[in-house]
C-alpha cells in the first residue's frame, strides 16, 4: 500500500510547476504553460529556510526580554514585556486570556520555531523522524502560525484605542517589532522550504524502513 | 531543439544572500543587548527615614521632568531606623550621583502658593534629585524636603534685604507686572539684624531685574476702607497669604548681576522712591504715618514717619518719585481732615484714613523741612475781603459758617468772637474777592434760622436751610441795589433774622403809638393792626403797667398811613369772629385770617368831636361810639354775660364787656361801656341800672329778645349833679322778694296745685306770691310762707281773708244750672291764691309777720263784694 502510494513525480520524470502547478516532463527546462524555470527539487530553498529561521530565532531573544508595550498610566509609565503581560493578566484574574496570549505569543512561536528547527534537521541531516509525527506537527504549525499574529493585533488595536495622552495611553515598545519580524519570519521561512524535500527524506526513510 | 546551447555553469553559491538575515538580526541582537548591559544602569542606595509612598518598581526618580531611575527595592536598614531604597539609575545619571547629590522623596503637596508635585498626585511619588559637586558615589542619605534652591535654577538669584520678613516665606512669587517670575528660595538674617532673602528668578525673566530694580513687599491685604467705598489690594491669592515680592525696573538699567543686592521696600510707593523732607508741627494731631499727601485730591506722597520733639513733632513725608519736582521752597503744607456736617460728608473717607496733609507746589529748590500749616493757606491772588460783623447776641453763628447769597456760599465766618468790652458778638466775615460786588452799602447781613415754620391758615410752610445750617448757622447776605460799595472798616450788624432786620429798618419808618387797655387784648407782639382791613402796622410790644393795672400796646404804623393818624382815630381789638346776633338775624363777621391767630387792632376816623385815640375798646361799636367805661356790681346769680346790652327803653346805649365774679362770691364784677353819645345822662350818680331776663309767663313773654341775648341791663338816667362809673345792679326781682315786704304765713289743709311762686291776687292782681311751703311740725296742715309786695301791703290787714283761687269751679245745681269759676288762665294752670279785704285799715288792724292765717277753700259770695277804702 505504501509502495504504490509512495510513487513519486520524479520517478516518473515529471516535474510540478512551483508557480502554476503545471505537471511537466524532467526533460523540460521551463513550464510548457507560464515559462517558469523548473526544478526537480529546490534544494537551495533549505539554506534559505535555515537563514530565515535563525534569524527569527534570534530576533525571539529580544522579542521576549524587551518590552512590547509602553502603557502610560495616569502619567505613570509601565514597560511589559510579553511574559510581565501575560503575568499580569493572571494577576488580573484573567486566565482564560493570559492562556490565549501565552498560546500566541509565547508558545506558538517558540513551537513554530522548534518545529521547523526539526524539519530543517530532519532535512539536513538525515534524522530519523515518524512520518506520521512529523506530519501531524506540520500540518499543526501551519495552521496555528497564523495565530501569533494575535499579539501584535492586540498591540495595534490597543495603540489605536487607547491615545489618552498621559492618562491612558499604549504604544508599542521595540519588542513588538522583533516579535513582528519571529511571527515574519517563522512564515516566511515555513514557506520557502520547498517541502518536497521532506517528503524525500521520509519516503527514503520509509523505503528504509 | 537543433541549436543545443552550451550549458552554463553555474558555481554553485556556498552560501545564499538570505543567510546576511540571520547575520543582521544577530547583530542587532548583540547591539542591543551591549546597549542594554551598558545601559543597565547604576545601583544606588538611598538612605530614608520612611519607606511612606514609595513602591518598589514603580516609584521613579526624576531630574528636571526626566526619569533617571527607579526603585528596585526596599529594605529595612541595619539599625532599623529608617529604609534603604535601593535605586536602578539611568546609566545616564552617572554625573548626578556626586557625594553632595541630594534626594528626596515629592509627595503631592498642595499649598496657597501653589500645588507643589501635581505631577505626583498622577504618577504617583517620586524621587527628585538635584545634583552636586563632589566624587562618584552611590549611597545618601535623603534630605527631609526638597532643598530650596530650585533644580537646575540656571535663573537669576537676588539678595533682598528687608527690614522685616512679613508674610514672606519660601516659595512667596516674585511678582513682575503680576506675573509670577520667580520666587523666595530663603531667607536669613545677616549681622545687622536684617532680613536676608535670596530670590530666584526665571530664566526667561532674569533681564527684567535691572541694576535699578526696585522691590517692594506685597504681602498680605492693602485693604483701603473709606466710605467711598472698600478698595482691597492684593497682588494675587498666594500673595495674600504667602506674600509676594513685586518689582519694578527702568527700562535704561543695565541688567541685574547675578547675587546682586537690593533692598525691600515695604510698598511700592516706598520702593518708587521720592523725595524726603521733613514737616513741623506743633502736634501730630490727625496725622499719623501712612497720612496721605494729597494735591488736587491726588494723593502723591505719605507721611512715613512721626517723631515728637521737644517742642514740636516731626513728620518725615515722603513725596512720591514723580511729584517730587513739585516741591518747591514755597510749598504749603496744611492738615485737613473730614469735613462733616450736616450738608454733607466732605472727604469722608478721613474718617477712617485720618487727616491728610494737603499740598500746595511752590517754585525753588526743594527744602529740607516745611511747616505744617493747619488751615489752608491764603492766597495771595485770592485775598478775601474781611469784615466784621457784629450782633448784639450770638444767633447761632459758629466759626467756619458759610455766608451765603441766593444760597451761594460767597465767604464764610472766619472767626467769633465777644467784642474787647464784651458788650457785642464780633464775626470775622471773609467774602471770596469775586463776590466783591455784592457787598454794597444797605446790604445786610442775616443770619439764617436752620427751620423756619410759618404756619397759617394758607397752609404750613416749613422752609429749613440746609442742614449746614444747623450745625455751624449761615449768614445770608441781603444785597441792596445800592450802588455804593460797603464800608468794610465798620462792624455791620448781623441780624438775627430778616423780620429783625426789617423792623431795624422800618423803625425809623414808622409811626409808634401807644394804646391803653384793661386787658391785654388778646394781641401780641407782631399782631396786625388794620385799617379798613388793610394792614397798617403791628404791635410792636404789649407791656404791663403795674401801677395802673392796665397794658400799653404799642403799635408801630407805616409811616404811609401818618396822615391817617392825624385824624381823629379809635382802636378796637378786631374779634375774630363777630357775631350780630339779633332778632333780626344773625350777623357774622369775621377779622382777616391772620388776625384771627394773632389777633388783631382795628382803627378807623371818627369824624367830630375829639375822641379817645388812646383807649383800645374791644370792639369797633364801643370804638365808634367812644364809649364810656363803667363798672357794675351785680348779685352773684345774675345770669349776665359778657356781651350784654344796656339799654334804655329798648334802645341799647352800652354794653357788657367784662363780667368776673367776685372774690367774695357774691357779687358779679362787670365791666360795660355807655356810648358816648348817650353816656351822660347814665353816668350820674343816682343812674340805676336793672338787670331784665326775658320772662315767659303765661301772660305772655317779657323782654324777647333777652331769650336770645341773654340778659341785658336796663338803665334809667339820672339827674344828680355829679357823676360815677360806679353803679349796682339790684338783685333782679320782684317786689315780693324785697326786703320790705309783709311775710305772712298761710295754713292750708293741703298744698293743693300750690308751689312756689303761687302768686296772690288782689282783685285779679298779683300783690304777693307764695316763696316757700313746708308741712306743719304736728302735721295737720300745709304752712304757706307768703310775700306780699311792700306796696301793697295795705290793702291787707285783720279782717282780710285768703282763699283757694286754683283751677276751675264748677258748681253744678239740678236748678241752679252749672256755674263755673275760673280766675285768670294763670291762676288756672298755676294755681293762686286770692285775698279779700272786709275793713278798712281804721277798723281794722293791720298784719302782723309770721301771724298764721288760714287759706278758705273758697271765697263766700259776700266776700267778693266786699269794698273797703283801703288807703295807706
Amino acid at each position: 500500500m505504501k509502495a504504490n502510494n509512495s510513487v513519486q513525480g520524479k520517478d516518473l520524470g515529471l516535474c510540478r510547476c512551483d508557480d502554476c502547478g503545471q505537471i511537466n516532463n524532467t526533460t523540460e527546462s521551463c513550464c510548457l504553460r507560464c515559462g517558469a524555470k523548473l526544478q526537480l527539487r529546490d534544494y537551495n530553498s533549505l539554506q534559505r529556510s535555515w537563514a530565515l529561521l535563525i534569524t527569527a530565532a534570534i530576533l525571539l531573544v529580544p522579542a521576549n526580554l524587551y518590552p512590547i508595550t509602553t502603557l502610560t498610566k495616569s502619567g505613570r509609565v509601565t514597560h511589559d514585556t510579553i511574559f510581565s503581560g501575560i503575568l499580569r493578566l493572571v494577576h488580573s484574574d484573567m486566565l482564560p486570556i493570559a492562556v490565549i496570549v501565552f498560546t500566541a505569543s509565547i508558545l506558538v512561536p517558540w513551537l513554530k520555531i522548534i518545529g521547523l528547527g526539526i524539519y530543517l534537521s530532519a532535512i539536513s541531516f538525515n534524522l530519523k523522524f515518524s512520518k506520521k509525527k512529523l506530519m501531524l506537527g506540520f500540518h499543526l504549525i501551519e495552521w496555528i502560525g497564523r495565530w501569533s499574529m494575535l499579539d501584535l493585533f492586540v498591540i495595534s488595536l490597543t495603540v489605536a484605542l487607547v491615545n489618552m495622552g498621559q492618562l491612558l495611553d499604549a504604544k508599542p515598545a521595540p519588542a513588538a517589532t522583533a516579535f513582528a519580524l519571529v511571527i515574519l519570519f517563522t512564515q516566511v521561512s515555513a514557506k520557502v522550504l520547498d517541502t518536497r524535500l521532506l517528503w524525500d527524506q521520509l519516503e527514503q526513510q520509509d523505503d528504509a524502513n | 531543439m537543433t541549436q543545443i546551447e552550451q550549458p552554463k555553469v553555474v558555481r554553485k553559491k556556498l552560501f545564499s544572500p538570505v543567510w546576511l538575515l540571520p547575520i543582521v538580526a544577530l547583530a542587532l541582537g548583540a547591539w542591543l543587548g551591549v546597549k542594554s548591559i551598558r545601559e543597565s544602569g547604576i545601583d544606588v542606595r538611598i538612605h530614608f527615614p520612611s519607606a511612606t509612598g514609595i513602591d518598589v518598581g514603580k516609584t521613579l526618580v526624576r531630574y528636571q521632568g526626566l526619569n533617571v531611575g527607579k526603585v528596585v527595592d526596599v529594605s529595612i536598614d541595619d539599625e532599623l531606623k529608617g529604609v534603604n531604597v535601593d535605586l536602578l539609575m539611568d546609566y545616564r545619571a552617572e554625573p548626578l550621583l556626586r557625594a553632595n547629590s541630594k534626594f528626596w522623596l515629592v509627595t503631592p503637596k498642595a499649598s496657597i502658593t501653589g500645588v507643589e508635585g501635581l505631577d505626583a498626585l498622577f504618577s504617583g511619588n517620586y524621587i527628585g534629585l538635584l545634583p552636586g559637586d563632589g566624587d562618584f558615589r552611590d549611597h545618601f542619605e535623603a534630605e527631609q524636603e526638597a532643598p530650596p534652591v530650585l533644580p537646575g535654577s540656571d535663573g537669576l538669584v537676588i539678595e533682598l534685604s528687608a527690614e522685616k520678613l512679613g508674610s514672606l516665606d519660601v516659595g512667596s512669587p516674585v511678582f513682575y507686572r503680576q506675573i509670577p517670575v520667580g520666587e523666595v528660595v530663603s531667607y536669613r538674617l545677616d549681622p545687622q539684624h536684617k532680613v536676608l532673602l535670596k530670590a530666584y528668578i526665571e530664566k526667561q525673566y532674569a533681564t527684567l531685574v535691572r541694576k535699578d530694580s526696585h522691590f517692594w513687599n506685597v504681602s498680605g491685604v492693602q485693604i483701603d476702607a473709606s466710605l467711598s467705598g472698600i478698595k482691597v489690594n492684593t497682588a494675587s491669592l498666594a500673595s495674600l497669604i504667602a506674600g509676594g515680592i513685586n518689582f519694578s525696573s527702568p527700562v535704561s538699567s543695565p541688567a541685574a548681576e547675578a547675587n546682586q543686592g537690593y533692598k525691600l521696600y515695604a510698598s511700592q510707593q516706598e520702593a518708587n522712591g521720592g523725595v524726603r523732607f521733613v514737616l513741623t508741627a506743633k502736634d501730630a494731631d490727625g496725622i499719623k504715618r501712612g497720612t496721605d499727601v494729597i494735591y488736587r485730591g491726588v494723593t502723591i506722597g505719605e507721611v512715613e514717619n512721626v517723631v515728637a520733639e521737644s517742642q514740636s513733632v516731626s513728620i518725615h513725608t515722603r513725596l512720591d518719585a514723580p511729584y517730587a519736582e513739585l516741591l518747591g521752597s514755597d510749598a504749603k503744607f496744611w492738615r485737613e481732615g473730614a469735613d462733616i456736617s450736616l450738608n454733607g460728608f466732605k472727604h469722608a473717607g478721613r474718617l477712617v484714613s485720618g487727616d491728610v496733609i494737603q499740598f500746595l507746589p511752590g517754585n525753588g529748590s526743594p527744602l529740607a523741612q516745611y511747616p505744617l500749616a493747619n488751615t489752608a493757606p491764603r492766597l495771595e491772588h485770592e485775598t478775601p475781603i474781611m469784615l466784621t460783623l457784629t450782633a448784639a447776641e450770638n444767633p447761632g453763628i459758629s466759626s467756619g459758617a458759610d455766608i451765603r447769597y441766593r444760597q451761594v456760599s460767597i465767604g464764610k465766618i472766619a472767626q467769633v468772637r465777644l467784642a474787647d468790652d464784651f458788650s457785642a458778638v464780633l464775626y470775622q466775615a471773609e467774602i471770596f474777592p469775586e463776590f466783591k460786588a455784592l457787598l454794597t452799602a444797605g446790604s445786610d447781613f442775616i443770619a439764617e434760622a436752620p427751620l423756619d415754620i410759618k404756619a397759617s391758615l394758607d397752609g404750613v410752610e416749613v422752609k429749613s436751610g440746609d442742614l449746614t445750617t444747623l450745625t455751624k448757622g449761615v449768614v445770608s447776605l441781603r444785597h441792596s441795589l445800592n450802588k455804593k460799595a460797603l464800608n468794610t472798616a465798620k462792624p455791620i450788624a448781623l441780624f438775627a433774622s430778616a423780620s429783625k432786620a426789617d423792623a431795624f429798618y422800618q423803625q425809623g419808618h414808622k409811626i409808634k403809638w401807644t394804646l391803653y387797655s384793661d386787658d391785654a387784648a388778646s394781641v401780641t407782639t407782631g399782631s396786625p393792626v388794620y385799617y379798613k382791613k388793610m394792614q397798617v402796622g403791628t404791635v410792636t410790644d404789649v407791656d404791663w403797667q403795674a401801677t395802673a393795672d392796665r397794658f400799653a400796646v404799642t403799635l408801630a404804623i407805616d409811616s404811609t398811613f401818618a396822615p391817617l393818624l392825624k385824624n381823629n382815630i379809635v382802636f378796637w381789638q378786631n374779634p375774630a369772629l363777630a357775631v350780630d346776633a339779633s332778632l333780626t338775624g344773625v350777623k357774622l363777621q369775621m377779622a382777616p385770617l391772620n388776625g384771627v391767630l394773632k389777633g388783631s387792632i382795628a382803627l378807623a376816623k371818627l369824624d367830630g368831636h375829639k375822641v379817645d385815640s388812646q383807649r383800645l375798646y374791644h370792639s369797633e361799636s364801643l370804638a365808634r361810639s367812644q364809649a364810656q367805661a363803667i363798672s357794675l356790681l351785680l348779685p352773684a346769680d345774675s345770669s349776665l354775660r359778657t356781651g350784654a346790652a344796656i339799654r334804655y327803653q329798648g334802645t341799647q346805649i352800652g354794653e357788657v364787656t367784662q363780667v368776673v365774679l367776685n372774690a367774695d362770691l357774691k357779687h358779679l364784677d362787670a365791666k360795660a361801656y355807655l356810648y358816648g353819645k348817650y353816656a351822660a345822662p347814665f353816668l350820674k350818680r343816682d343812674s340805676q341800672y336793672q338787670l331784665q331776663q326775658a320772662q315767659v309767663t303765661l301772660k305772655g313773654v317779657e323782654h324777647p329778645e333777652a331769650l336770645l341775648t341773654g340778659a341785658f341791663i336796663a338803665a334809667t338816667p339820672g339827674n344828680a349833679s355829679d357823676n360815677s362809673t360806679q353803679f349796682t345792679v339790684p338783685r333782679l326781682t320782684d317786689d315780693y322778694m324785697a326786703k320790705d315786704a309783709l311775710h305772712l304765713l298761710l295754713s292750708r289743709n293741703t298744698l293743693g296745685s300750690v308751689k312756689n311762686g303761687t302768686g296772690i291776687f288782689f282783685r285779679g292782681i298779683q300783690i304777693g306770691q307764695i316763696i316757700d311751703y313746708r308741712l306743719k311740725d304736728n302735721g295737720d296742715e300745709v304752712l304757706l310762707n307768703a310775700s306780699i309786695a311792700a306796696r301793697y301791703r295795705h290793702l291787707l290787714n285783720q279782717s282780710s281773708r285768703f282763699y283757694d283761687l286754683s283751677g276751675i269751679k264748677v258748681d253744678l245745681g239740678l236748678f241752679s244750672g252749672a256755674q263755673i269759676e275760673t280766675g285768670s288762665l294763670e291762676t288756672i294752670l298755676a294755681g293762686g291764691i286770692g285775698v279779700v279785704t272786709e275793713l278798712n285799715n281804721q277798723q281794722a288792724a293791720p298784719l302782723n309777720a309770721s301771724q298764721t292765717l288760714p287759706v278758705y277753700g273758697k271765697a263766700d259770695a259776700d266776700w267778693l263784694q266786699w269794698r273797703p277804702q283801703l288807703s295807706e
